[in-house]
C-alpha cells in the first residue's frame, strides 16, 4: 500500500528533518531512495513536494547546504543546522504524540461503530 | 551503470529550463536528480532519449512548472505571514501616534509634532508599501499590479506632502504637485482603461475614476500655483507699512531732544537706503559696521550719536520712554563683529521713531496704539 500524497504532504518536513538527523548530510535523490528503502516502498517522496520543502527549510535556516561540483552537474547536500536539530526533535516527538492520539481516536471510533 | 555525456546533461538542463523551472537552485537540484535516476535505472546500451522522455513525467502530475510554483508558494507564504504581522504592527503604531499626537496638538503640549511625524513616517514608509506589496500579490495581471503600485506611490506622496506642509519643511509644494500629477495624469488613465474593458468591473471603475478625479481636482485647487512672497519681501512690506504709519503719527510739536533724534534717524535711514540702492528689494545683507553701513565710518558715527541721544532722552523722560535694551542701539558699536542688515537697521530706526512720536505726546495716536 502506498500512502496518499495528502497524508505525506503534512508530514514531509518531519520526514526530511528526521532523515537528515539520522544520516547527516544527504542530497535530494538520496533522500527519496532512503525513505523508499526504509519504508519498504510504502512512502515515496515525490520530487514536486520534496524540493520545494527543501528550499523552504533552507530559507527558514533549519538546514544548511553544501555544493559539490561533478563536471557539469552540481550536487546540493543538505544537513541540519543547530536550530534544525532542535526542530527535528520537536517535530518527531510532536508527530509521535499525534500518532498516539490518532490511535486513541480511531480505536474509539472502531469500538462505537 | 549508464554514463551521461556532457551533451546529454546540457540537454536535460535545457529541457528543465524550457519546462518552466526558473530558480537556478531548483534547476541544479532537478538536474542532479534526473541524472541519478538515469544512471541508476538505464542500462549501458539503452537509448537515452527514449528513456528520458518516457520517465521525466514521473517528476510531476501535469507539467514541470508546478514544482517551481510550489517552491515559490512555499517561500512567499512564509514571508506573507511575517509581512502581514509587520504591516499590522505598523498600522497600529501609526494610528496610536496619530491619536496621541492629535491630543497633544489640541492641548498645545510639547511633542505633538514629533508624534505626528512618527505616525506619518510609519504609515507612509512601512504600512503603505507593505499593504501595496500584499495587494499586488492578490491581483492577477501586471496591469492590475501597476495600478496597485501607483496607488501606493500616491498614498506615500500624499502623506509625505502633508507631513512637509505641517512641519513647514521646504519641498512640500513639489510633493503635492507630484502626488496630484501622478494620480490625475498616470493612475487615472491606467486605472480607467484597465477596468472599463471588463463588463463586470465597468460600473465600479467609472465611479472610482470620478472619485479619483474629484479628489485630485480638490487637491489641485488647494495648491498654491504661484510662488509665495519671500521672507525678505514680506519684511520690506512690513517696514514700508510702518514707515507710512509713522508719517501719520508725527506730533504737532517736538522738543529739541526729540528733534535731534528725528534728525539722526532720518540721516541713518537715508544712508541705509542709499547703501541698498543697487538692490531695490533691500535684500538682507550681512555686514559689519564700517564695512557695509559705512561711507568712511559715517554710519557708525551716526549710530553712536543716536545711541547717546536716546540714552540722554531716557534720562530726562524716564527709563522706558524709548526702547533701548535689546535693540539695535544696545550694542557696543566699536565691536566690529556685530552683525546687522540694512533692512533690520531701517526697521529698528523707524520703530524707534514711532516710540518717540508716542512719547512726544500725540495722544490721538497713543490711543490707537494702545
Amino acid at each position: 500500500m502506498i500512502f496518499s500524497s495528502e497524508l505525506i504532504k503534512g508530514t514531509l518536513k518531519t520526514i526530511v528533518l528526521k532523515m537528515l538527523a539520522d544520516n547527516g548530510r544527504m542530497y535530494g535523490y538520496e533522500l527519496t531512495q532512503k525513505v523508499k528503502e526504509q519504508t519498504a516502498d510504502r512512502i515515496q517522496l515525490t520530487e514536486g513536494a520534496l524540493y520545494p520543502t527543501l528550499h523552504a527549510l533552507e530559507q527558514e535556516g533549519l538546514v544548511t547546504t553544501q555544493l559539490e561540483y561533478m563536471g557539469k552537474r552540481v550536487r546540493k547536500y543538505y544537513s541540519l543546522s543547530p536550530s534544525g536539530q532542535t526542530r527535528a526533535t520537536e517535530k518527531v516527538s510532536e508527530f509521535a504524540e499525534f500518532v498516539n492520539t490518532m490511535k486513541l481516536l480511531l480505536d474509539t471510533d472502531l469500538k462505537t461503530a | 551503470m549508464y554514463r551521461l555525456s556532457e551533451e546529454q546533461i546540457d540537454y536535460i538542463l535545457n529541457d528543465i529550463r524550457r519546462g518552466g523551472i526558473e530558480t537556478e537552485d531548483l534547476q541544479l537540484n532537478l538536474l542532479d536528480h534526473i541524472c541519478c535516476i538515469i544512471e541508476r535505472e538505464l542500462g549501458e546500451n539503452d537509448d537515452f532519449g527514449h528513456f528520458y522522455h518516457s520517465n521525466v513525467h514521473r517528476l510531476y502530475k501535469n507539467n514541470l512548472r508546478e514544482i517551481e510554483e510550489e517552491t515559490v508558494n512555499l517561500l512567499t507564504f512564509k514571508n506573507y505571514y511575517t509581512m502581514r504581522k509587520v504591516m499590522i504592527r505598523a498600522g497600529v503604531l501609526s494610528a496610536t501616534f496619530f491619536i496621541i499626537g492629535s491630543i497633544f496638538k489640541l492641548q498645545h503640549w510639547p511633542g505633538a509634532g514629533v508624534l505626528i511625524v512618527l505616525g506619518i513616517v510609519s504609515f507612509s514608509l512601512l504600512f503603505l508599501p507593505l499593504l501595496c506589496i500584499m495587494k499586488a500579490r492578490e491581483v492577477r495581471t501586471s496591469r492590475d499590479r501597476m495600478v496597485v503600485a501607483l496607488a501606493g506611490l500616491i498614498g506615500i506622496l500624499f502623506s509625505l506632502a502633508t507631513m512637509f506642509t505641517v512641519m513647514h519643511w521646504p519641498g512640500a509644494n513639489v510633493l503635492w504637485f507630484s502626488s496630484v500629477g501622478v494620480s490625475g495624469l498616470v493612475l487615472l488613465p491606467v486605472y480607467f482603461f484597465t477596468g472599463i474593458r471588463h463588463p463586470e468591473t465597468r460600473l465600479n471603475t467609472s465611479l472610482m475614476s470620478v472619485l479619483i478625479l474629484g479628489i485630485s481636482g480638490l487637491q489641485f485647487t488647494l495648491l498654491n500655483t504661484r510662488p509665495g512672497p519671500s521672507q525678505g519681501h514680506v519684511r520690506v512690506q512690513a517696514w514700508i507699512a510702518e514707515e507710512t504709519l509713522l508719517q501719520s503719527m508725527q506730533p504737532d510739536s517736538m522738543s529739541v531732544a526729540a528733534a535731534s533724534i528725528t534728525n539722526l534717524c532720518t540721516q541713518i535711514k537715508s544712508m541705509a537706503l542709499a547703501n541698498a540702492a543697487d538692490n531695490p528689494t533691500l535684500k538682507l545683507r550681512e555686514g559689519r559696521p564700517g564695512d557695509e553701513f559705512t561711507q568712511a565710518g559715517q554710519g557708525v558715527k551716526l549710530l553712536a550719536a543716536l545711541q547717546k541721544a536716546v540714552y540722554d532722552y531716557n534720562k530726562v523722560h524716564g527709563h522706558a520712554a524709548l526702547p533701548y535694551d535689546g535693540t539695535l542701539l544696545d550694542n557696543d558699536l566699536s565691536q566690529t563683529g556685530y552683525q546687522y542688515t540694512n533692512l533690520s537697521l531701517l526697521t529698528a530706526v523707524t520703530q524707534l521713531q514711532m516710540y518717540l512720536a508716542n512719547a512726544e505726546g500725540n495722544h490721538r495716536i497713543a490711543a490707537v496704539i494702545k
